[in-house]
């Protein structure tokens, strides 16, 4: 294995893919968090929940998005470039390769998770001191906030490689993760709550504290979404041994 | 047809070998083997089933009936694949974004080889002076002899080349067929596929002919000559015949 996640890394390493995710999720994360606190009514703003949920809970939504798509490229970007065909004839035991890939997918996913919630927070609290409105969240929200943003966008990862290796083709992975999270899962919370709450999206803002109110505990968010990450994983391990190459 | 003999001991030995999608027989019970420090000659019209029977051979799609073994084994059961077998099936199989070299490092790592022989292999196709730059700057050419230097990284003992002097211009396929030469020279067995007769007509030992699926002749170059034959002449009476 150490072989295979030796090359793993030198892949994420060696062209620019990673760092121009990295930089568009630190874009987008500074955008959606000063959109919010400058643009919002105070009223909005102004209880813990509200802070974490519409303020810097950004963070952690698009730090699991963006471990998503890294973890979704991870294995589309090599069937569309084909690359695919050298890697498995290298590791003709494919499942290495998968569990390589997760590995690696989800120590990326917790830089990303961590910068982007690490971020998050500090843009947050520049809007809200601009606003002069007073920062309910302690030390404990903080904490809670860049642990739970990393473990969402490592297990997210993971689901993203998976999603990848069923699919196979780019194009549609990445829309689709795009969708389900951004726009998807909003819409399941809100109308069928009960349901809503057990969607890997929700799970991802339960663990870092966010909606409190509506979501699950963060413990059960991580456990349910490990749970749903380790089944994408076997999936995905499935698809990718026991389908021909493309 | 000549006979086929398939020893135990051949460094590839495909016997009944078929592959379907659906209801399209893409490889009709293929059966082949090579023997060790000779080029053979993988050729047939496109579409015969060349590619697909390369794939089952490597790993890369499960046949639907029969067998494909690398040195006794199939692909996936190689302890240490790369440094048996080095292959070719895509002459565009790299990350435009990656360099040259990062391409080869990656594999070198996967495979658990030393980084210095990424640059040996470097030298060894003449892409030292390029291995920086990222691929997508290459030429046609330059694509090929990297994929070359991919399937070399191991020092492998059989070479699966599936069409590797398309785009070569004249100098390319020059180089390529010396290469190959000194390759079965010093031992090693080469498995070269085409669709273009001229480039192989000069290179290899022995041919092995496909047409829809299945092998319709094997014979070496020698007894072609013999019969006061080119390879040209036998191919169009052989790929008319199964036409007619």
């Amino acid at each position: 294995m150490r072989a295979e996640l030796r090359a793993e890394l030198l892949k994420q390493r060696s062209t620019r893919t990673t760092t121009s995710l990295l930089a568009a999720m630190l874009g987008l994360v500074l955008l959606a968090v000063l959109l919010h606190g400058l643009a919002l009514p105070a009223d909005k703003l102004t209880s813990r929940s509200d802070q974490l949920t519409v303020l810097v809970g950004w963070g952690e939504v698009l730090g699991a998005l963006f471990a998503g798509l890294l973890g979704a490229m991870s294995i589309t970007g090599e069937i569309r470039h084909g690359t695919i065909r050298p890697t498995v004839l290298v590791t003709p035991r494919r499942g290495r390769v998968i569990a390589a890939k997760a590995v690696v997918g989800m120590l990326t996913g917790i830089v990303f998770g961590v910068v982007a919630t690490g971020v998050a927070a500090g843009a947050g609290s520049i809007a809200l001191a601009a606003r002069g409105l007073d920062i309910q969240l302690d030390g404990g929200d903080y904490a809670l906030l860049l642990a739970g943003g990393a473990a969402a966008a490592a297990l997210w990862a993971v689901i993203g490689l998976a999603l990848g290796a069923v699919v196979r083709n780019q194009v549609p992975v990445v829309v689709g993760i795009l969708a389900w999270l951004l726009f998807v899962e909003e819409r399941l919370v809100q109308s069928i709550p009960d349901f809503g709450r057990l969607a890997p999206g929700a799970l991802g803002r339960a663990i870092s504290g966010q909606d409190p109110g509506t979501l699950l505990a963060p413990a059960l968010g991580v456990l349910l979404l490990a749970l749903y990450a380790a089944a994408a994983a076997v999936v995905g391990w499935l698809a990718t041994t026991r389908r021909d190459v493309v | 047809m000549s006979a086929l003999s398939v020893a135990r001991d051949s460094i590839v030995s495909v016997t009944g070998l078929t592959k379907c999608y659906g209801a399209l027989v893409a490889v009709d019970k293929v059966t082949f083997s090579l023997e060790p420090g000779t080029i053979t000659g993988f050729l047939g019209p496109n579409g015969a089933g060349k590619t697909t029977t390369l794939r089952v051979l490597l790993g890369l799609a499960a046949p639907t009936d029969g067998d494909a073994f690398v040195f006794g084994r199939r692909y996936a059961e190689l302890d240490a694949p790369a440094h048996r077998v080095g292959a070719v099936l895509e002459s565009n199989d790299f990350h435009p974004g990656r360099s040259g070299r990062d391409h080869l490092r990656v594999l070198a790592l996967a495979a658990d080889l030393r980084l210095s022989r990424v640059e040996e292999v470097l030298e060894l196709v003449e892409l030292d002076a390029v291995a920086t730059r990222r691929v997508k700057t290459y030429s046609l050419g330059m694509r090929q002899r990297l994929g070359l230097a991919t399937a070399l990284l191991g020092a492998p003992e059989l070479l699966v080349l599936d069409e590797p002097a398309n785009g070569l211009d004249p100098a390319g396929v020059h180089w390529l067929r010396s290469f190959l030469r000194d390759f079965a020279e010093d031992g090693g067995t080469v498995l070269v596929s085409s669709h273009v007769l001229a480039e192989v007509a000069q290179t290899v030992d022995r041919i092995i002919i496909i047409d829809r699926g299945r092998v319709v002749a094997s014979a070496q170059i020698d007894e072609l000559a013999g019969r006061g034959q080119t390879l040209e002449d036998f191919y169009l009476e052989l790929t008319a015949r199964a036409a007619s």
